[in-house]
C-alpha cells in the first residue's frame, strides 16, 4: 500500500494515478484521499496537463450517431431526477440499455411505447417550453419481434426519426423510404429516404397531416425511392402515434 | 485548423455543466468525442464498450462538472482522465487482457490520424523532448500504460522485463518528466 502521509511517495502516486498504473487498492485509497486533500487535487491537476499530449498517441475513432442520443436521453432522465438504468457490471453488457434484448422480451409494445415516452417526456421536460402537440411512434418490424427507429414529433418544429437498434446494412441497389399516412388519408406520402442508423430530421411542413393513429412506415424501395409515388417494397418497420 | 481547435474555452464549457446548460455538454461532445473515442477504443479494444465508456463518462462529467477546479489545471486533462479511468475501470473489472493486435486498431481507427498529427491541438512538444530524453524501454513503459491502459504486470509480460524493474523505471520515469517539464 502506499504511504499517503510521505510527501515523496504522494506525488509518485498522483503520477500513478493519473497514468492508471496504481493497484486496484492503492487507486481506491488514493481516489478517497483525493476527494478531500486540496494539495493532492493539485498535483493530480498538474500530472493530467502533464501527460495529456500522450493522447495524442491514439486515433480518432468517430462515433455511431446514437452514442449522443443516449447520451442526450441519459442526461435527460438525471435532469429529471430519475435513476438511471443500472449497467449491470461492467463486463457483459454491451449494447445500450434501451437496445438489450432481455429487457424488451415479454415486454408488450405498449409497455415499450410507454417506456420510450417516459424517456422522451423526460427529456421534453428539461428543454424549452412546448409550442404544440407531441407525438411519439415505435417503428416495430411487421412481426413485432424488433424494434428498430422510433419517430418524435413535436408539432409546429420537427419531426425527428431516430434508430434505437442495428438494423443491417441495406441491400445493394435498395434503398431504405420512410413514409406516412394520416388517419383517414387515402395513401401514404414519401417522407424521403433514410439512411440505415442514421437519424433524421424533417421540417413538420414535410407531412401531409398530423394527429394521433398516425401511420408511419419504413419500406426496402430500389435505389432512388419508389418509382411510383407509393410502397412497392415490403415493409421493415411500421408503427402508429400516441399522442404524449 | 489548429486555430479553431484552440479557441473553443474547454474550461468555460466545463463550466456552463456545471451550471445545466445542455449545449455546452453537446458542444464538449462536438470537439472532442472522436478523440475521447480513439482513447477509449485503445484501452478497451472494442467499440460498443468504447462507446460505453465515453457514454459513462459523459454522464459523470455532467454530473460532477461542479468538482472541476479550474485554477488547478486544463479542464481537457480532467475530462481526458474521466475517459482513461472510466476505461481502466472496464478493461479491469472484466480481468480481460487487450485480445486485438495493434495492426488490427489501424482498421478501426479514422485514417486521416497521420495527416492530420495537430488537429486535435494538443500541445505536446516539451512533453515529446522531455519524452525523448528517456530510454526506449522507458518510454515504453509510460506509452503502454497511458496509451494502451497496460498494468504493471502486462507491461513486464510484454516487454519480457521484471516486474519490479517496470514498476521503478515507471516510478522514476515519471519524476524525470515532472523535473524536465517543470
Amino acid at each position: 500500500m502506499i504511504d499517503l502521509h510521505d510527501a515523496d511517495e504522494r506525488a509518485a502516486a498522483a503520477g500513478e494515478y493519473v497514468l492508471g498504473t496504481l493497484a486496484a487498492d492503492d487507486h481506491a485509497a488514493f481516489s478517497a484521499a483525493l476527494a478531500h486533500d486540496a494539495a493532492l487535487q493539485s498535483e493530480v491537476y498538474a500530472w493530467q496537463d502533464r501527460l495529456l499530449g500522450l493522447s495524442a498517441a491514439a486515433a480518432a475513432v468517430t462515433p455511431r450517431p446514437q452514442l449522443w442520443q443516449r447520451i442526450d436521453i441519459a442526461v435527460g432522465a438525471l435532469a429529471a431526477g430519475v435513476p438511471l438504468p443500472v449497467r449491470a457490471g461492467a463486463t457483459a453488457v454491451h449494447a445500450p440499455w434501451w437496445q438489450r434484448l432481455g429487457l424488451w422480451q415479454g415486454v408488450s409494445a405498449l409497455a415499450v411505447a410507454a417506456s420510450l415516452l417516459m424517456a422522451v417526456l423526460l427529456v421534453a421536460r428539461t428543454t424549452p417550453p412546448l409550442v404544440g402537440a407531441r407525438y411519439l411512434a415505435v417503428l416495430q418490424s411487421p412481426d413485432k419481434q424488433a424494434i428498430g427507429w422510433v419517430v418524435e414529433i413535436e408539432a409546429g418544429r420537427a419531426l425527428h426519426l431516430v434508430p434505437v437498434a442495428d438494423t443491417g446494412a441495406v441491400p445493394a441497389g435498395r434503398a431504405l423510404q420512410f413514409w406516412t399516412k394520416p388517419q383517414g388519408a387515402a395513401g401514404p406520402t414519401s417522407l424521403g429516404l433514410v439512411q440505415a442508423g442514421r437519424p433524421l430530421e424533417l421540417a413538420i411542413s414535410r407531412l401531409p397531416d398530423l394527429g394521433a393513429e398516425q401511420l408511419f412506415e419504413i419500406t426496402l424501395e430500389p435505389e432512388g425511392g419508389s418509382p411510383i409515388g407509393r410502397p412497392t417494397g415490403p415493409i421493415l418497420y411500421v408503427g402508429r402515434t400516441v399522442r404524449l | 485548423m489548429p486555430t479553431a481547435v484552440t479557441t473553443f474555452d474547454y474550461e468555460a464549457a466545463v463550466l456552463a455543466c456545471a451550471r445545466g446548460e445542455r449545449f455546452a455538454l453537446r458542444a464538449l461532445y462536438e470537439r472532442e468525442s472522436r478523440w475521447l473515442l480513439g482513447v477509449a477504443m485503445r484501452i478497451v479494444r472494442d467499440r460498443e464498450r468504447a462507446e460505453d465508456v465515453v457514454h459513462d463518462a459523459f454522464l459523470q462529467l455532467w454530473q460532477h462538472a461542479a468538482s472541476y477546479q479550474p485554477s488547478l489545471g486544463s479542464a481537457r486533462g480532467w475530462l481526458y482522465t474521466i475517459v482513461r479511468h472510466r476505461a481502466l475501470k472496464e478493461v479491469r473489472h472484466s480481468g480481460r487482457m487487450p485480445a486485438v493486435d495493434p495492426t488490427d486498431l489501424a482498421a478501426l481507427s479514422d485514417q486521416q490520424q497521420a495527416a492530420e498529427p495537430d488537429a486535435r491541438g494538443l500541445d505536446g512538444d516539451s512533453l515529446e523532448r522531455c519524452l525523448q530524453r528517456l530510454d526506449d524501454a522507458r518510454r515504453a513503459c509510460v506509452m503502454h500504460a497511458f496509451v494502451d491502459g497496460y498494468t504493471h504486470e502486462q507491461i513486464a509480460e510484454r516487454l519480457g522485463t521484471p516486474l519490479g524493474t517496470v514498476k521503478s523505471w515507471i516510478r522514476r520515469s515519471l519524476a524525470s518528466l515532472k523535473e524536465c517539464m517543470a
